[in-house]
C-alpha cells in the first residue's frame, strides 16, 4: 500500500496529467479537483487530497477541504474532511482509519467533519478526537407531490402506468400553483418585496454580507460565494457519464445550480441575501443573512420561490426562518423536521463554538 | 517490561472483544493478526486499538505514547501487523522515552 499526499499544487499538475486519471477509481473528479483549485481559502502547499494505492489502482481516499473558522475575532485554519471513501474489498484492514489520522496529522489536528456516514460518525467518534456541535435543525418541506417519482422508485414494476402518475403529478401540480397563486396574494409581507437575482455577489450584497456575518462559524465573504458558485462539484448533465462512473459520490445531477438572491423591502431596502442551491426537485437555502425582524420576509420569498422554480421540496436550516415558516401558512403537502451535524476535532474544544452560527452549507454541505 | 506490555495489550484486547460480535473476538496471543494486508480490524476497530492501547500505557505504564504520530503510520502494516509487532513496537518507544 503507497500513500500520496496532494497538495493544492499537486492537485493543478493532475488535473493537466493523463496518467492520474487512468485508475479503475478516480479519487475525485475533475469539477471537484478544479474547485479545490481555486478554493480562495487554500494556500498552494495545502494538503487537499490523501489516497492510498494498491498495485496502481486507488483502494481508498479522503478529500479536505481548507476553511478558515472564527472566534473573537480571530481566524483559524481548518480542513473540512469530504468524500471518504475505502474499497469495500480491503475494508477491514483499517485504511479508513489511517486517512483519517492521516488528514489529523496534516492540519495539526484542526479539522471538521460535516455530516457523514453512519461508519464515518462511528469511527469519528471512537478515535475520542472530536467533539459534536449541537445539530443545525431544519425542515424538509414538500411543497409538491412527486407521485411519478416517488411510487416508481418504491414499485418500479408499476412503470407501465408512468403516463397515469404523471397525469396525476400535472394535476396535482395545478392544485398548489392555484394555492401558491391565492397564498400570494392574501400574504402581505409578500406584496412589498422584490428580488434581485446574483450570480455573483455584487458589491452591496458583499456589505450587506459583511454586517451580517460577524456571528457566523466561518464567516464567508464575497469570494467564498463567488468561488461556490463558480467552481460547483455537481455537473447538470442529463446522464451519468464514464468518469462519474468512476468516482463514488455524487458528481452529476439531472439540475444543479446555486443562485444569489437579494430581497429589497418597499421602504427598507435591502433587507435580506440568501443563496440557495437547486438539485433536481429540491431546494435549499444554503446561506441566509437578514436582520431578526426580517424573518417573516426571508421565509416568504425563499417559499415563494420554491413555488415558482418548480421543486418538490424545500429544506431550511436557518432556526429564524424555520420558526417564520412555520406561521406562513404556504401552501404544502408536509414538514418533516431535518438536521445537519458538525464535528470539530479536540484542537476546537475551547473555543466558544456554542456562540458560533452554523449555515446549511457550511463544511462541505453547499456543494452537495 | 515486555510482559507488562503483553499483559497490558491483553487487557487491551479484552476492552476490545466486549465492543465486537462474539465471532469476531481477537484472540489473546502474540500472534493475532490486527491492521494490515492480513489484519481483522476494520477501521473503528483499529482506532478503538490505537485509543486503548494510548489510554493503557499511560495509565498502566506511566508513559504516554503516541500511535497515531506520521513516523507510526509510514510503518502501519509493520507496527499493527501482529499483537507482537505492537507490543515491540511500545518497548521502542518506551526505550526512546527513557533514552531520551
Amino acid at each position: 500500500m503507497e500513500f500520496q499526499t496532494f497538495t493544492v499544487a499537486d492537485l493543478e499538475t493532475a488535473l493537466l496529467s493523463e496518467d492520474f486519471w487512468l485508475t479503475r477509481t478516480h479519487p475525485i473528479t475533475k469539477q471537484k479537483a478544479l474547485s479545490f483549485c481555486r478554493n480562495p481559502r487554500a494556500e498552494k502547499d495545502d494538503p487537499v487530497l490523501l489516497v492510498a494505492y494498491r498495485d496502481g489502482q486507488v483502494a481508498g481516499y479522503l478529500g479536505i477541504l481548507p476553511d478558515r473558522v472564527f472566534f473573537n475575532n480571530a481566524g483559524y485554519k481548518l480542513g473540512w474532511l469530504t468524500g471518504w471513501w475505502v474499497d469495500p474489498g480491503i475494508a477491514s484492514k483499517g485504511l479508513g482509519a489511517l486517512l483519517l489520522y492521516k488528514a489529523l496529522n496534516a492540519y495539526g489536528d484542526r479539522v471538521g467533519v460535516s455530516g457523514g456516514s453512519r461508519e464515518a460518525r462511528q469511527a469519528l467518534h471512537a478515535s475520542q478526537k472530536f467533539i459534536a456541535l449541537p445539530p443545525l435543525k431544519g425542515l424538509d418541506i414538500r411543497v409538491r407531490r412527486n407521485a411519478t417519482e416517488t411510487v416508481l422508485r418504491r414499485f418500479p414494476a408499476l412503470k407501465i402506468f408512468r403516463v397515469g402518475f404523471r397525469m396525476a403529478d400535472v394535476l396535482l401540480d395545478e392544485i398548489v400553483n392555484l394555492r401558491g397563486f391565492f397564498w400570494e396574494r392574501r400574504t402581505p409581507v409578500l406584496q412589498r418585496l422584490t428580488f434581485e437575482y446574483v450570480a455573483s455577489v455584487d458589491a452591496e450584497t458583499s456589505r450587506f454580507i459583511e454586517r451580517h456575518h460577524q456571528h457566523d462559524l466561518t464567516r464567508k465573504g464575497k469570494a467564498e460565494f463567488d468561488w461556490i458558485m463558480t467552481y460547483p462539484w455537481i455537473v447538470s448533465a442529463p446522464r451519468k457519464d464514464p468518469a462519474g462512473g468512476r468516482y463514488f459520490f455524487s458528481s452529476i445531477a439531472a439540475r444543479f445550480h446555486y443562485l444569489g438572491v437579494k430581497v429589497h423591502e418597499r421602504n427598507d431596502g435591502m433587507v435580506g441575501f440568501f443563496m440557495l442551491s437547486v438539485r433536481n426537485d429540491r431546494m435549499s437555502v444554503l446561506y441566509a443573512y437578514f436582520e431578526n425582524r426580517h424573518a417573516p420576509a426571508i421565509a416568504a420569498a425563499a417559499a415563494c420561490h420554491a413555488l415558482a422554480m418548480d421543486v418538490s421540496t424545500l429544506r431550511l436550516y436557518d432556526e429564524r426562518l424555520v420558526k417564520s415558516f412555520s406561521v406562513l401558512r404556504c401552501p404544502g403537502w408536509s414538514a418533516q423536521p431535518i438536521s445537519r451535524g458538525f464535528f470539530m476535532s479536540n484542537a476546537f474544544a475551547d473555543c466558544p463554538l456554542a456562540d458560533c452560527r452554523l449555515h446549511g452549507g457550511d463544511g462541505d454541505f453547499a456543494f452537495y | 517490561m515486555d510482559e507488562k506490555i503483553t499483559q497490558m495489550l491483553f487487557q487491551v484486547l479484552d476492552e476490545l472483544n466486549q465492543l465486537r460480535p462474539e465471532d469476531e473476538h481477537l484472540k489473546k496471543d502474540l500472534e493475532t493478526p490486527l491492521a494490515g494486508d492480513f489484519g481483522r480490524l476494520d477501521s473503528a476497530g483499529l482506532i478503538n486499538l490505537i485509543v486503548l492501547t494510548e489510554q493503557r500505557t499511560a495509565r498502566e505504564l506511566g508513559r504516554p505514547i503516541l500511535l497515531t504520530d506520521d513516523r507510526t503510520l509510514s510503518r502501519i502494516n509493520e507496527v499493527f501487523r501482529t499483537l507482537g509487532s505492537l507490543a515491540g513496537y511500545i518497548q521502542l518507544l518506551l526505550n526512546e522515552k527513557s533514552d531520551g
